[in-house]
């Protein structure tokens, strides 16, 4: 009886160990596997070259530039994202008329689709869209073109661009976060003499660096693979001004179907990403000036 | 001074808002601009007629159902099996969260294409139901509701006879109901809003989703910008009808840590 009811149990949980065997695990190895050979689509025959590959990528100029693009996107973003998402949260925290709306209005972006989000800007930073016009009424000298074909804003606008729709379903998480603060702790400040600022200084941001840690991390994962506003914005040009790491892969593996070559810039870029979490982790554990 | 102080946090407040939700209107206005400048709706007959967005519109939603459904029922059963302790190895089954969690997916993209192309499953619906349709958050979103609710009930249908099926989907599952709607819900709006894979593992417009259909759309001679916010606005109505209904659920969730993206 009881070895029948564990089969079943078994039987019950097959779909997660079928879909996780099949579509992580075996992708997983086989691109490691495929990483270490030249395989590519219609070449006759494959042959292991070892760390050809990713000895290759390291003299590839275009790989080169696209993880130097990755990197000032991710270090571009998130400080603003963070703290931007860090003020909203504070804003809507207390309670008052019409708080409901606003968290919600701020939250819309996060739930549009991506595809959607990059057309609407796409408009709005062309020439003579309201972006455009916006910047150059305040007297800032916009490109000519539109801030999408000038290689020297392209990158930042995409990279305003996701501040502004990622700022909201942070303020959710710093939400949740400031909701586990006792409010003890603020009568106790208050009662020791300590200001509104001294109260956020001393209590807020210290008890928040949990969650911190974990958007900063999540973040982070997220920003090193930004791939779709790419693709429908800028395509990685101009002249590869905003050709980012998961691009590089993309272009390489999917459109030039140079198989191994691609796995193994997947795999470098796997390796960048784990190590960032990793120092996150260890640098916001203990170094954190409370 | 309380009521300055009020007043410059609504103007902030009201800055902010004009800010987060200007694109979003700036798409619905463009959407309704005829070519002359009034007001129209001949912007979304044209998608619908001279392109093919009914189509796609039926694919989106036929693929989101699918996989919705899919997750309610595997990841419930997948959750039952986890939190009655019948299937050994939780943490290590845990530790798959993770792996889904921190994989970047740019690594199993090549893989799944030449797997999908030798299985004979590349541009078809197959290919973008069947990776989708269990997850493991959602597992664990119903292996912790599962471990709360009472075994006595359970117990007490075995004894009146009750086979392992009743008891699973007539006595267990109804009592889920408030997770497994957190879970569709999220479910359905990812999948709704998916480009990388729908895009990657599918060519043709029989198979072709919203999203991947507008990407694909931007910088043809024969489409202008208020058709393809018309397009646009095709492919968000569902999913802000979604959250103006269950606005309170989703925001909750997210701030409870119930679903991390």
């Amino acid at each position: 009886m009881n070895r029948y009811r564990r089969y079943k149990g078994w039987l019950l949980f097959s779909p997660w160990i079928l879909t996780f065997l099949i579509f992580w695990l075996f992708p997983l190895v086989y691109s490691f596997i495929l990483s270490l050979t030249d395989y590519r689509l219609l070449s006759p025959d494959v042959d292991w070259i070892g760390l050809g590959n990713y000895t290759r990528l390291f003299s590839d100029s275009d790989f080169v530039a696209s993880l130097k693009n990755s990197f000032i996107f991710v270090i571009g973003t998130i400080p603003f994202t963070t703290v931007i998402a860090l003020f909203f949260a504070v804003l809507l925290n207390e309670r008052f008329r019409g708080r409901t709306f606003f968290r919600a209005a701020y939250f819309m972006p996060s739930i549009t689709a991506m595809v959607v989000i990059a057309l609407i800007f796409s408009n709005l930073l062309a020439r003579g869209g309201y972006v455009h016009l916006l910047a150059q009424m305040i007297g800032l000298d916009p490109p000519a073109n539109g801030f999408l074909l000038s290689e020297k804003t392209a990158l930042f606008s995409i990279m305003g661009m996701d501040i502004w729709m990622a700022s909201g379903y942070y303020m959710l998480l710093f939400l949740g976060g400031l909701q586990t603060i006792p409010n003890e702790l603020y009568e106790a400040g208050r009662i020791a003499g300590a200001s509104r600022w001294q109260q956020f200084r001393y209590i807020t941001l210290p008890m928040l660096k949990p969650v911190t840690l974990f958007i900063i991390v999540i973040n982070s994962i997220k920003s090193f693979q930004v791939f779709v506003e790419i693709f429908v914005m800028t395509k990685g040009g101009p002249l590869n001004s905003t050709f980012t790491g998961v691009y590089f892969v993309y272009e390489t593996g999917l459109r030039q179907f140079d198989f191994g070559y691609a796995s193994a810039a997947a795999y470098i870029l796997f390796a960048i990403i784990a190590l960032a979490s990793l120092i996150q982790f260890k640098l916001l554990k203990t170094g954190w000036t409370a | 001074m309380m009521t300055f102080r009020r007043i410059l946090k609504y103007f902030i407040l009201g800055v902010i808002f004009v800010i987060m939700v200007f694109p979003l209107f700036w798409m619905f206005a463009l959407s309704l601009k005829s070519s002359g400048g009034g007001l129209t709706l001949e912007n979304f007959t044209y998608i619908f007629s001279a392109n093919k967005f009914g189509r796609y519109l039926f694919n989106s939603a036929l693929v989101g159902l699918v996989v919705t459904a899919g997750n309610i029922l595997f990841c419930f059963m997948c959750g039952y099996a986890l939190a009655r302790r019948r299937v050994i190895g939780e943490k290590i089954w845990f530790y798959t969260v993770l792996i889904v969690l921190m994989v970047p997916v740019h690594i199993v993209i090549i893989p799944i294409y030449i797997l999908m192309n030798k299985l004979g499953m590349y541009d078809s619906y197959a290919a973008l139901i069947l990776p989708w349709l269990v997850n493991p958050i959602g597992i664990f979103l119903i292996r912790q509701y599962v471990s709360t609710l009472p075994v006595s009930l359970e117990e007490a249908a075995r004894i009146d006879g009750a086979g392992e099926m009743r008891i699973l989907f007539k006595i267990v599952m109804p009592l889920c109901r408030p997770a497994l709607a957190i879970l569709a819900i999220q479910v359905f709006m990812t999948n709704w809003n998916s480009f990388l894979f729908p895009f990657i593992l599918t060519s043709s417009e029989q198979y072709r989703t919203l999203p991947v259909a507008l990407a694909l759309l931007l910088g043809y001679q024969s489409i202008n910008w208020s058709q393809l916010m018309a397009g646009s606005v095709v492919a968000v109505i569902p999913i802000l009808a979604v959250f103006l209904v269950f606005q309170k659920q989703i925001i909750a969730g997210i701030t409870a840590g119930a679903f991390k993206q």
